[in-house]
This record gives structure tokens, sequence and C-alpha cells, in this order.
């Protein structure tokens, strides 16, 4: 037996959850993160849980990781050294890209397009030709393409994709390319994108196999270096990475396909979010991260997080399965600014660690959110466990300045900062939800991350949703998430089929051919058969439609019944996305075929609160700030102090380490037995 | 309350929650007409706008043109719009000049908050087909209205929430896709009332009268910042131009000139379309002249975001009905392109609209010393059509846009099209769908235009057909080159041809139907190029030689074109310095000054045969309008 440890890098800190799988105690910290060198900061996550939980490294019996080195990779866009070898005819897959301006009517006049992640003079044609239904046209031409590999390499190139033309349908000249690369030129790089993502519509392939490939390197040096340094993986415990989504992967296979890291810190909070919502007694849920510089928002329905394939990093597409994550620049860190014309602003512009909030006292001179919080009575003037005193007077003096600019209070000034940054947030909510037809009213809103319980109640508001779950330890509630995560691994193959005239041998033979695949390689991640279990989907469309939608086949449901079950509940998904379906009077047609593979993992034993002795008793009260009632005495809880039972009505604040959740008058909360607090509206 | 009262209690909290509300309806309305609606035009090339209204009707959106809410006002008035009504129209005619053609059907919605009228909420799509005399219902040689489909007056599709149940059947019935149209129509009133829930919520959550006060604010701020970002930078001044449709569809091809007279001062700009030629007998007319213009004024406008300071502070400015207080406009008589006479055909009226923002552009460009972005022609419609292998029919029809137009802050984007997040179609997508190959997917090397910041690049499609089929194209700018702006050149015209599997080539005019296409034989496209700007042998040599290294420019183009003079060493091409210098030396002194316009060799030649004619009080827009000299110029893009 020994220690599990988990640990999400953040941007500024790193969040670590030990699990002692002796006896179930739980040890939770932060340490600075280490952008230069990320392996840095989770060793001394490491380091820091085993003294805490007193044990030896030698300890360690599994290893969990969210990172950002991928996404990193990305945002830095140092993309020199990389190539693209394409089918001849289509050298300007990428520079064409969907012809699509983005935003308004008539921006062509002015907008600029973005330069592309390879540069045209590194993109090379290679003749040989697949046609859709996989039959070669033409064979490939081994010598030209050894030669353009070659120039690439001279031109400084390291990092090679390639992406032909149907490939989906018949990986054979990738993968011969692909070895000839590897006699050739060992040292590059490479990825193929009918490895990558075996998908048709060959702009986002070939997207999505750039970004595999540029990545690749930033991740296979950093999971290398940070396994040996920890002693985990080949030999050790396990090193399992969380992937965008939502199941975590040997080290080692997330190398190999490191595009699949790209949300790997997001993901795992919705999973935490999604354990605590299961024990809570919630199964429709919306997650609310909010962070300093940004909040996550993701829709998750019957404890089922939503994925989407339809991802963009940066503007960048990005065709690997991911959950469906919503971003918005609103944090605790967001300022508040005037614009031009005297418009009052909050976001997208964060103060971030350094300098950070005026309150910190590191130099901040602009206003943010958390600065508006303290001077609202909202944050207590000293942070539980962060040892940080912070500084009202300065705070409220930064108010005094922009409410000057208005004829405002600064308390007035401060709480319309909050509901900016609030209504910010809503806005990216509904891109989750009405958006894609959902009313948010009917969820429960699971807020966490360091300023969720802050936002939770103003958010809540302006949605008319009447629940809010806080899980306990909302802080970490992205590393405990890496706990409760299986391992996943998703299989896709492009097979354009119409109901009328199909095969169902060949569309379930297909689904077969992928689960071997899958089972096999997640048998190889040290899963036993027994906790494997296999997902069949398909993307489905009418015919005629430029876009699918994913038909789920309920489990064991195999063979000709698997099929019939795909063409049967296909009028019914499209009814629940789009309003409306054609049953009976349009033909179907089936364009992807995808196998999702889970080995379960044993979850951690659910920590329960001991019963509670009476009624909770505040620690404190304070003066708090609400933009209806003005200034009203609030009574402070301490979190840990709340028991199972207990039912206490707003206007209140509970505190803990790392958060503060903030319950204003119309809102009663109540705690579980896991130490979940379900706020209520009552009126 | 009185209305000051409500300007006192709205405070900066307010305004930017509103604010964001209605920026986010907008986008949430969209999110729904994309969801649920079911034409291709409308889910996939993304043909429809929506907007959000106040009381008055005055838009409150800024992202996108919009139809009008005037004929509710006219047809009903104001003691007659209820809570649950549901407004419709397509009459382009009937609609305030909202409506251009007839496949844009137009739901509107009022807004009610207890009981008082706060707004109004509006969809309108591009529908698959509204009847008239071909499938689609966008008929090239249609000599009047009724030929290119149903038309409807402004009409209540539903009273107080009851439908007319009447009205749909017809309205259905007389589409050949009865299921599309009627499913569109049920998802635009769908998306519409989200729009209005969302105002609802606002009213509220502050009050009907803060909330009033709120669109005040929105719509003047954008007429402040039109005031105090855009108008300065124009030079006062009178300034005309005119531009040209090759062909009207049912006359043999001759230019069709559309006439701008510019009025800057300092407070305004009035537009004035006196001199725009005849109405033409087919369907290349547009309906603006009602209304007070307030349809065009607010679809030329954003034209104007082009001088902001920079393309990312462009892309933030709202066009709302602000721009009603900076703009007016002046029509001609009755009977020419801009003021067609009741039940002239209009469904090519794309062609005009893209023209209108290409004379205003050029009238700024004169009037702020040929800073603006020079022209780019972006919708056009082609395809095949033909019975498939199993006998099924088919029908491959594309939008493909064409090379951006360079302008002073950089070159010309390739291949964009003008109405936001439209795509084209994927190689793999189409080959799977349809009996073709695609050949070749690629920008049309040399197409856009030479200049110190080159056009953006058209397309060079080629598309071997599998099966015999059935060709037709719908562009403009087949003939005209895309104009070149401050000594820039012009871009490369649209261009089609069928190369049979005898390899005997074909070119096809760009209005074009029932061209036959025999298996085997290969259609190019070429799109065009965007026009350049400033001039070419000023752009910096390096970037000469990176185009040609890409092969968006051709070693001889760089040459005759730019001055450039590149060797190609092994993999590498280099810049000969020296040759480049003398080259570009020689050329300078050879030629003479540079015009602010090139409008192309066709048009030069049309000119030169005497076909370009004036008429009373006008007189050649081009003559006498030169280039910034090279340090304006300079200035300018810096």
């Amino acid at each position: 037996m020994g220690l599990r440890i988990a640990i999400d890098t953040g941007g500024t800190f790193t969040d670590v959850v030990a699990i002692d799988e002796a006896d179930g105690s739980r040890y939770a910290l932060k340490t600075p993160s280490t952008p230069a060198d990320p392996s840095v900061g989770l060793l001394d996550g490491v380091r820091k849980a085993a003294e805490a939980a007193s044990a030896e490294q030698d300890a360690l019996a599994c290893l969990l990781h969210g990172s950002t080195t991928a996404t990193n990779a990305v945002l830095q866009h140092q993309f020199d050294g990389l190539g693209l070898i394409v089918t001849e005819g289509f050298r300007h897959v990428i520079e064409i890209a969907r012809q699509s301006v983005p935003d308004g009517y008539g921006n062509s006049f002015f907008w600029v397009k973005p330069p592309r992640l390879v540069p045209l003079h590194l993109v090379r044609e290679v003749k040989g030709r697949m046609t859709h239904r996989g039959e070669e046209l033409e064979a490939l031409d081994e010598q030209r393409l050894v030669e353009a590999v070659g120039a690439l390499a001279e031109r400084g190139v390291v990092c090679v994709a390639v992406c032909f033309l149907h490939a989906y349908a018949n990986d054979a000249h990738e993968r011969r390319a692909g070895a000839l690369i590897a006699r050739h030129y060992p040292d590059l790089f490479v990825s193929l994108s009918s490895v990558v993502l075996p998908e048709y519509r060959e702009y986002e392939r070939a997207m999505t196999t750039l970004i595999d490939v540029l990545v690749k390197p930033y991740c296979q040096t950093y999971l290398r270096s940070a396994a040996s340094r920890i002693g985990a993986g080949e030999g050790g415990a396990p090193f399992l990475i969380m992937q965008s989504n939502g199941g975590v992967v040997r080290h080692a296979t997330a190398g190999e396909r490191p595009v699949t890291m790209l949300l790997s810190g997001p993901a795992a909070g919705v999973l935490g979010a999604v354990h605590m919502a299961r024990l809570a007694g919630f199964e429709d849920v919306l997650t609310l991260d909010v962070g300093g510089t940004s909040t996550d928002i993701s829709l998750v329905e019957g404890l089922k997080p939503q994925l989407t394939s339809q991802s963009l990093v940066e503007h960048y597409p990005v065709k690997t399965p991911m959950l469906d994550i919503a971003t918005v620049g609103a944090g605790g860190g967001s300022l508040a600014w005037v614009d031009d014309y005297g418009a009052l602003k909050v976001g997208p512009e964060s103060a971030g660690a350094d300098p950070g909030p005026i309150c910190y006292g590191r130099g901040g001179t602009r206003p943010t959110v958390t600065d508006a919080a303290l001077v609202l009575g909202r944050l207590p003037d000293r942070l539980i466990g962060g040892g940080l005193t912070l500084d009202a007077a300065a705070a409220r003096e930064g108010f005094v300045r922009l409410g000057k600019r208005f004829d405002l209070s600064p308390e007035e000034t401060a709480a319309g900062v909050f509901e900016i940054a609030a209504a910010n947030q809503v806005h990216g909510i509904r891109q989750v939800t009405t958006s894609r037809g959902r009313e948010p009213g009917r969820y429960v809103l699971a807020a966490f991350g360091g300023a969720g319980g802050m936002f939770a109640a103003e958010v809540a508001d302006f949605l008319a949703i009447g629940r809010i779950l806080s899980p306990p330890d909302p802080g970490n509630l992205s590393a405990f998430g890496l706990h409760v995560s299986d391992i996943k691994r998703d299989y896709v193959r492009t097979l354009v089929r119409q109901q009328a005239g199909a095969d169902a041998g060949e569309i379930d033979g297909a689904w077969r051919e992928l689960e071997e695949i899958g089972r096999a390689e997640v048998m190889a991640e040290g899963v036993t058969a027994t906790r494997i279990e296999l997902r069949r989907s398909a993307d489905v469309r009418y015919v005629g439609e430029g876009h699918e939608v994913p038909v789920e086949i309920p489990p064991g449901v195999a063979g000709a019944d698997a099929v019939a079950a795909m063409w049967s509940s296909f009028h019914r998904v499209h009814a629940d996305a789009f309003g409306f379906d054609y049953e009976g009077r349009q033909d179907v047609e089936v364009v992807n075929l995808r196998v999702q593979v889970i080995g379960r993992v044993e979850r951690p034993a659910a920590h329960e609160l001991p019963g509670g002795d009476g009624p909770a008793a505040p620690v404190a009260e304070r003066p708090v700030y609400w933009r209806d009632t003005g200034w009203v005495a609030c009574p402070v809880y301490r979190r840990e102090a709340l028991s199972p039972g207990n039912r206490l009505d707003g206007p209140l604040i509970v505190e803990e380490y790392g958060s503060t959740v903030v319950v204003p008058a119309a809102w009663r909360i109540a705690c579980d037995r896991y130490g979940n607090l379900v706020m209520e509206k009552v009126r | 309350m009185t209305k000051k009262d409500a300007k006192a209690m709205l405070g900066p909290i307010e305004l930017e929650v509103i604010v964001g509300a209605v920026r986010s309806a907008e986008l949430e309305i969209e999110a729904a007409v994309e969801r649920t609606a079911r034409s291709p035009m409308i889910r996939d090339q993304h043909d429809y706008r929506v907007a959000l209204f106040d009381a008055k009707g005055r838009k409150l959106t800024g992202r996108s043109y919009s139809a009008l809410v005037e004929p509710v006002f006219e047809y009903f008035g104001a003691d007659d719009i209820h809570e649950g009504d549901v407004f419709f129209w397509n009459d382009p005619y009937n609609s305030a000049g909202g409506i251009g053609h007839v496949p844009d059907l137009c739901t509107t919605i009022p807004i009610f908050h207890e009981g008082r009228l706060i707004g109004f909420s509006q969809v309108f799509g591009h529908h698959d087909d509204v009847g008239g005399s071909v499938p689609g219902s966008l008929p090239v040689h249609a000599t009047d209205m009724w030929s290119e489909g149903l038309v409807v007056p402004p009409i209540k599709l539903y009273e107080r929430g009851v439908l007319n149940k009447a009205a749909y059947t017809i309205i259905g019935r007389n589409s050949r896709l009865a299921d599309h149209l009627e499913g569109d129509v049920d998802a635009e009133i769908g998306a519409a009332r989200l729009g209005s829930a969302r105002v609802v919520a606002m009213a509220e959550r502050y009050g009907a009268d803060v909330l009033e006060a709120a669109f005040d604010a929105i719509v003047e701020n954008c007429a402040e910042t039109l005031r105090r970002e855009l108008l300065p930078k124009i030079a006062d001044g009178v300034y005309h131009w005119e531009d040209y449709i090759e062909n009207d569809g049912v006359d043999p091809p001759r230019l069709h000139a559309l006439r701008l007279t510019m009025t800057k001062t300092p407070e305004k700009i009035t537009l004035d379309f006196t001199g725009t030629d005849p109405e033409t007998k087919g369907p290349i007319n547009w309906p603006i002249d009602y209304a007070e213009g307030r349809f065009v004024r607010k679809w030329m406008a954003p034209v104007l975001r082009s001088l902001a300071d920079s393309p990312e502070r462009a892309a933030e400015i709202d066009m709302n009905e602000g721009v009603l207080d900076v703009i007016d406009v002046v029509f001609p008589g009755k009977g020419t392109l801009v003021t067609p006479t009741f039940g002239r055909p209009t469904g090519m009226r794309f062609f005009i609209l893209l023209r209108a923002l290409g004379v205003f552009a050029a009238c700024l460009s004169k009037a702020t010393g040929g800073r603006m972005p020079a022209d780019h022609e972006t919708i056009r419609i082609w395809g095949l059509h033909g019975r498939a292998e199993s006998g099924d029919f088919y029908l491959f029809r594309e939008v493909l846009g064409g090379g951006g137009p360079g302008r002073p802050w950089a070159d010309g984007s390739d291949v964009v099209h003008i109405v936001p997040n439209s795509r084209n179609l994927p190689a793999e997508f189409s080959e799977t769908r349809y009996p073709i190959r695609i050949e070749r997917l690629g920008l049309n090397r040399d197409s856009g235009g030479a200049g110190y910041r080159r056009g953006g690049l058209g397309y060079d499609k080629r598309i071997r057909v599998l099966e015999d089929s059935t060709l037709l194209s719908n562009a403009d700018r087949a003939m005209l080159n895309t104009y070149g702006v401050n000594g820039g050149e012009p871009g490369a015209p649209y261009a089609i041809s069928v190369t049979g599997p005898e390899g005997d080539e074909r070119q096809v005019a760009g209005m074009a139907d029932g061209i036959e296409a025999k298996a085997g034989s290969v259609v190019r496209i070429a799109t065009t190029g965007g026009g350049g700007w400033g001039d070419a042998l000023r752009r910096e040599p390096a970037t000469v030689c990176r185009d040609v290294e890409s092969g968006l420019v051709s070693a001889a183009a760089a040459r005759e074109r730019y001055g450039v003079v590149v060797t190609r060493e092994g993999a590498d091409w280099r810049v000969d310095d020296a040759a480049t210098l003398s080259l570009r030396a020689e050329m300078a002194a050879r030629r003479g000054p540079l015009p602010l316009f090139d409008r192309g060799p066709y048009f030069e030649d049309r000119k030169a045969e005497g076909a370009i004619a004036w008429p009373d009080g006008w007189s050649d827009p081009d003559a006498g309008w030169l280039a910034q000299s090279e340090g304006a110029a300079r200035d300018a893009a810096e």
C-alpha cells in the first residue's frame, strides 16, 4: 500500500491532493508552479505530499497529473521547425482553411488572416492518391517523399506532420511515409493524420495533426524527464496523465499522441465536480471553475460531462474529443477599468499573480474583482492558510478613485464591478447552455476554483438558477478530480454510409475492429480485462446536412442490434439537439464510428464527515455590502466547523482554506455528509 | 418616472451589463438559428441576419446589418402591435428597403414587459426555395419579381399568439421544399423569441425605464464613436465615384453603373446615388429608396470601420441605429438600379449591394489620401448538377470567396467571404457526396493585385467531373477586375472553364447555366484576387521574394510588377539587390504618375473604345486623382 498523489499544474500554483491507500487519509497542499521547467514543481509536489503524509518517497503508489505543457506549447507561438507534407494539389490547404472570416458582416475589408502554423515554403506536396473508399488511385511517390522531407530538414524542420487526402479511409500511404521518414530521418518528430485523427475533412485533420506534432517535443521531453526524476513510469509506480477527454492514460501513451493533453488542466476539475455532484445526489450540473484570470464553464447531463469535437485552441481547430468547456476572461484577478468613452469594464485583462490585486500589496495599483470582494466585506482581510494579510484600506482607496469617475461610492462601485464580472461569466454560460438548446435554470451550479464560491450566487441570480453546489476544498477540486478519473481512450474511423442500402455487417465489423485495437491498448495500460468497458457511438446526420450529431449505443448492445439502435435513436438525438427530426421522411447517413474504451479505476472511498453536535456557531461577524440593502452585519462561519445537517439562512459568509463562499440574504445553505454545501434560493 | 429620472438611474453598471446582454443575446439568437434552421444556406453558409431593436424600431445590435422594423409601423400602426404577434414579410417593394430579394423571409416579434412595448427581435434568412421559376428561387434570367418566388407583403403570421394557418399553409405550399421552409420559419420565430426573453430579463432586473435609457445610450455611443474616431479622418468635401455590374442576365452584357456622390462635412456624410444607370430587365435591381434610406445608410456605414486605428479596433466598433445621425442618403427619381419601379426582378441584388460598399470605399479613399482598402469581390455561386449513377438528382453548389483587399496595414487575406463564418466544402466531403474528384484546391498564383500591400489571392480549384453533368455559374467581376487603390494594381477577375476529356478547353461566362460537362472533364474555377494597395515598386524585396518562394507570386510577376529580381540557388530564392535597384529605377522612370484607382485592362479597353459614357453633370470620377506620394503612402501605412 502506498500514496496516490494527484498533481494539477496551474499557471501560478501547483495543487496537490494525496490519498493514503492504507487508511484513506487525504493531504491537500499548494506549491508554486515552475513554468520554466514544470517538472521541478511536480517534483516539489511529490516531495511535499510525501512529507505531509510522513511517507517515504518510494511509497508512491501512483502519480496522477494534469499538465499545461501542451497548451503552453501552443500559446507560446514558437512554431519554428514545423513542416507539413500533403497530397499533390493541396499545398494551400491550411492557407485556405475554411475561407471563413470571424465575427461581423463585412469584416473581410479589414480582418487580417493570422499567420499559419506552417509557412508555405515548408509545406510540400507528394504524389499519391486514395479515393474516399480507400482505393489507391495513384501510388505514393516514395522518392519524392524522401526528397521533400530532406528539403524540410535542411531548412531546420524538426517536426513533420503528414496529411494525405482520404488517409482516414486507407492509411497505407501515410504509414509508408512514416516508415520512410523514420528510416531516413530518425531524429525528426513525426505525426500521421491517420493516427492522430482518422476522420474526414482535410483541413481540420491537418491542423489537428500539426498541433499534435508541434507539442510532441515539449510533451515527450517533459514527461520523460518528470518520470525519470520521480522514478515513476517504467518499472516504477504508474504515472498517469489527464487528457482532454476526461480520462487518464500512462505517460508514454500520452506522449505518443500529445494533442490529447490540451485540456489536461480544466478537464480534471469537471471530473471532480461530477464526483461530488454524484455524492450530493445531483445529475445535471453546470460547472463554474473560477480562477485568477479566467472561468471555465461546462455542462454535465446525467453525470456525464458533455464532449465536443469542435474545439479551437487559439484560432486553431483541434478535433480530437474534448470535454466541452467554454472559457471566459473573468476571474478574481480581472481588472476594472474605464474605456475611452467612459464605460466601466471588467477584464479580460488580469492583474495575474504579479503584481496581483491592490490588496496583495505587491505593487498592484489597478482595482480587481478580488479587491472589490474585499471592499464589500465578502473576503476576509487575512486569507486562511495563505498567511497573506490583505490591505483593505488600499483596495478601498482604489475604488474611491474609480468611483469618483462616476460619482459613485466606493462600495457601490465595487458591487458594480462584481456584478459586471458575474454578467461576463453569465454570457459564457449561455454559450454552453441556451446556445446548445439547454435552459440553465434546470441545472445545479457547481462552483469551485479559488473564487467560485464568491461568484456563484450572483451568477445564479442572472440565470434563474435555484441551486448551487459548493464542494469541499473547492480550490483543490481539480487535483482531487484526478483521483476519480478512469483510463479512457477514444477511437474513431470515418465510414460514410447511407441507411438505405447500408451493410450492417460492415458497420458492426468496423466498430469491432476499433474495439479490439482499443481493448488491447487499454490492457497494455495495465487494466485487467474485467474492468474494461466499451462504448460505441457514431456521428450521424440526415443526408444533405453539413454537420453530425453523436449517437450513443447503449452498453452491451452489439452486432446488427447496435447498427439498428444507431439508426433508430438518431432521430431522437437530432430532435434533442436541434429541435426537429425527419423520422420516416429523410434518409440518414453515418459518418464516423467511434469507440471509447474505459478502464475503470478504483475510486477512493467517499470521505464522510462525522455527525455534528447541534447548530453551527459563527466565528465572527462583519459588515458585508449588498447592492440592494447596503451594509449588513453578517455572521462568518468556518467551513470545517459545519456538520452534516446544519442549515443556515443567508446573508452569511463561509470561509475555508483558499476559498470563500458568499451566501446572500435570499439563499439558504445545508451541509451534507460529504462536506458539500448545497445552497438553495428560498425567495 | 420621467425620462430624465431614468437617465439618472442608469449608472455605468447597468449600462455595461445591458450592453453585454444585448451583445450576448445577438450571439444566442444566431446560435439558435444555426441550431434549428434547416436550409443549408442558413445553417452552413450562414446566410441569415439577426437583430434587436428598441420600441421605436431603432437597431441596437451592432455586429451585422439587419432588415428594418418600419414595415410593422407602416402596415399596422402603434395600436395594432400586441404581445404574441409575429410579423412576417419578404416583399422587396414593401419592406422599407430592408429586404432585397424574395428568398429572404423576415420574421419580427414585438417585445413586451408588463404590457409595455419595449423592443423588437428580428431574424431573416436566405431560404432554399420560395417558389418561382427555378429551384433555389434565384433565376438568372428573371424579368419580373413574380418569377423569382412567392411575395409576402407585411402580415401577421401570428396574431396574439395564434397562428394564421391559412397564410402558413399558402407560404409552405409555394415552396418546392415546404418542409425546409416551414422548419426554417419556425426556427426563426423560436430564435427571435429567445432574443425577446433576454430583453425582458433585463427589464425585470433593472426596470423598463432604465432599459430604455440604456438603449438611448447604446445608440448615442455608436454615433459618438463615429464622430470621434472615424469622421475626423475624412477630409471635408464632395467626392464622386462609380462602379459597374457586367451583366443583368437578360440583355447582352454591358456595364451598368452605380454612381455615388459623397459629401463630407464636419458632422455628416451624405451619400447621393443620383446618376445611377436605369433599372434593368434582369434581376440586378435593388429597391432601397424607402424610409429615408435607413436600410442602405446602415448597410453602408460599416465601411467606415476600415478607418479605425487598427483592425482589432475596427472589429470592436458596433454599428447600430446611431449611424443614422452621421449618414444621410439622397436617391435619384424612380427607375434606376437603386430605385426600381415596382415588380422589377431583384434576385441577384448581391452584386450591386457589394458594389455599393466599393464605391463608398473609393470615395473615402479620395477623402483620406488613399488610406482605404482596395476592392474585393466575395460572393458568387457555382455548381454542378445531374443524375448520379444511382439515378438520383444531385446539386453541388458552392459559395466561394475571393482575395481580400490590400490595405495600408496588411496584404489582403486570401479567399475571404464577406458573410461571417461562411465555410467552403472540404474536398473529402465533396468527393464522398458527389461524383467529382478535387484535383487541386489551391490559391491562384498572381491573382492578387500587385502593390505595396498585395491583394489577397483567389481560388484555383480544379474539379474532375466523373459523370456527365451540367455546370452553372453566377458571378460578377468575370470581366472587370477588382480595383487597386493608391497606386496598387487590380486583382485578377473570375474565370471558369471546362476542359473536355480530349483536352479542349472552353471558357464559360460568369453568368451561365446549362453548360455541359462530360464525364472526365475538368472544371477550373479561378475566383477574383483582391486589388493591391500602394506602389508595388515600394514593396519590400524580401517580402516579394517570400511570396515567390511560397508560390503566391511568380518570378516573372516579381520582376514585371514589383521590379524585384529573384534568383534561385538550389532550393533557396534570393533577391538580387543590385539588379532590383536598377530595374526599379528604370521602371519608375518609365512610368507616369500612378493613379489613385486602377480598374484594370478590361475597363481601360472599354474606355478606349468609348463604351464608358457619363450622364449630364457627371464627369470621369478617376480623372485627376493620383496616388499619394511615396512618403505620404508610407505615412498612411504607418
